[in-house]
């Protein structure tokens, strides 16, 4: 599995999350695209089409669920699997998700950022 | 009547944060009483004094009398749900803004740690970063127990129901723990009975439960001692028990061993770790997955910990929330 040239786009509204996210991913091969915004997340997904999506739930102008919604939507970014990566955990909120067409959700303070890297290649290994 | 202050309003007055004077227990209590009063006093006056007046006018004091107290019962109560709730949600709240930040902190030492991997450094400061991890870590778990804790209270645990291995997790559970009983020469010893079936539970939920007793146990014993966890099959549940030859819980605490935040006096001086949680939602997890959770202590000698899960049976396989 060429790395270098996998997109993961993080969708994240805390910056020092984000960036720290972004920072060990990048060490892990992958290229990363960083998004603090709903509306961001959706535009940049559907121009650079990435390979995978970390979304958080809460962010501000769309929350998780919109973006979720509308990726899953269009034909262009259906395809693309998205993991929501929140510290949302009730029942409602995972089952919404699934619903959606979220492909896993991780509780970000039950992970580190190894297994969070351990979990993308897993699915993307499944998706080739 | 003593004994049922005892029993009831004792406890009432506990879970609901009053004085037993204010529970509503008491309250009915001291309703009931003045009402018999009243109609006794009702009776001796219509007996002795030939006046209708009278009468209505004591017959209605009974009934302004029922309707007040009656009243500032319901009041009472409303307001003691209310202050739980909001304490409920406060505390939901509050764990809930704390794990974003506590997030941040330990993948950023987990960055560091990565980053150093690579280059050198000097150990102080990579045990500085562990430091930083290990305890951000013990933070992650006091909200999660608070969470968890705020979640049992608004009836909103999630619980899966679906088979779960459960030798499987108490030999990951006693894996876990390798390091320190290494270094305290605590001996543990898994006795697994037969075959032991699949249970009906929520796998994660177990674990917690079984990692806490575990936990507790090793918390409780000195170094040298020995622990012993017992898997056995009995009719339709499977129980687990852990024994320890640890310092004990003194008798009169054995009623208050599964309150929130209970922690026994006599724990083993070094260990000061601990939430007190880890047993109050025990206690609900194994209560919703329909089984049981008991004890048996004498201080100085043990204790020895169960607790009972129903077996899997195949018609009653279904997953809850998919797998993630």
């Amino acid at each position: 599995m060429a790395m270098l040239m996998t997109k993961i786009l993080i969708a994240e509204d805390e910056p020092i999350l984000n960036k720290a996210l972004g920072e060990f991913l990048t060490e892990a091969g992958f290229t990363v695209l960083n998004a603090f915004d709903g509306e961001e997340a959706t535009e940049l997904a559907k121009a650079e089409k990435p390979d995978l999506i970390l979304l958080d739930i809460i962010l501000p102008k769309k929350d998780g669920y919109e973006v979720l919604d509308e990726l899953k939507g269009n034909e262009k970014t259906t395809k693309i699997p998205i993991i929501l990566l929140t510290n949302l955990e009730s029942a409602e909120n995972i089952q919404k998700a699934f619903d959606k067409g979220a492909t896993t959700y991780l509780v970000k303070s039950n992970y580190k950022l190894e297994d969070i890297v351990k979990k993308i290649k897993e699915i993307l290994g499944r998706d080739k | 009547m003593w004994f049922i202050n005892d029993l009831n309003l004792k406890k009432q007055a506990r879970d609901l944060g009053v004085k037993f004077w204010q529970t509503p227990g008491f309250l009915f209590i001291i309703l009931g009483f003045l009402t018999i009063v009243i109609m006794s006093a009702t009776y001796y006056i219509s007996r002795n004094y030939d006046s209708p007046e009278m009468l209505i006018t004591v017959e209605s004091l009974v009934v302004v009398l029922i309707l007040v107290v009656g009243n500032s019962v319901i009041s009472l109560v409303e307001q003691i749900i209310k202050l739980n709730r909001m304490k409920s949600e406060f505390v939901s709240v509050a764990s809930h803004q704390l794990r974003t930040p506590l997030s941040a902190i330990r993948w950023e030492a987990e960055l560091l740690l990565s980053k150093f991997r690579k280059e050198k450094i000097g150990s102080k400061q990579r045990q500085s970063i562990e430091n930083i991890n290990i305890l951000s870590g013990k933070m992650t778990r006091l909200v999660n127990d608070l969470l968890d804790v705020a979640r049992i209270d608004q009836g909103w645990l999630i619980i899966k129901k679906m088979p779960v291995n459960i030798v499987a997790i108490v030999e990951e559970s006693i894996a876990g723990i390798n390091a320190i009983i290494r270094i305290r020469h605590i001996e543990v010893i898994f006795k697994n009975e037969k075959k032991i079936p699949l249970v009906f539970g929520d796998p994660e939920k177990l674990r917690m439960v079984i990692e806490n007793l575990l936990n507790n146990s090793i918390k409780y014993t000195a170094n040298h001692g020995k622990i012993e966890i017992k898997l056995v099959k009995k009719s339709d549940f499977v129980i687990f028990s852990i024994k320890d030859n640890g310092v004990g819980i003194p008798a009169e605490q054995h009623s208050r061993v599964f309150d929130k935040f209970f922690r026994s006096d006599n724990v083993v001086k070094y260990q000061t770790e601990g939430t007190g949680l880890g047993l109050y939602i025990a206690k609900n997890i194994i209560e919703q997955l329909t089984g049981k959770i008991w004890f048996d202590s004498v201080e100085g000698l043990g204790s020895i910990f169960s607790f009972s899960v129903p077996v899997n049976r195949k018609n009653k396989q279904k997953k809850c929330l998919a797998d993630f």
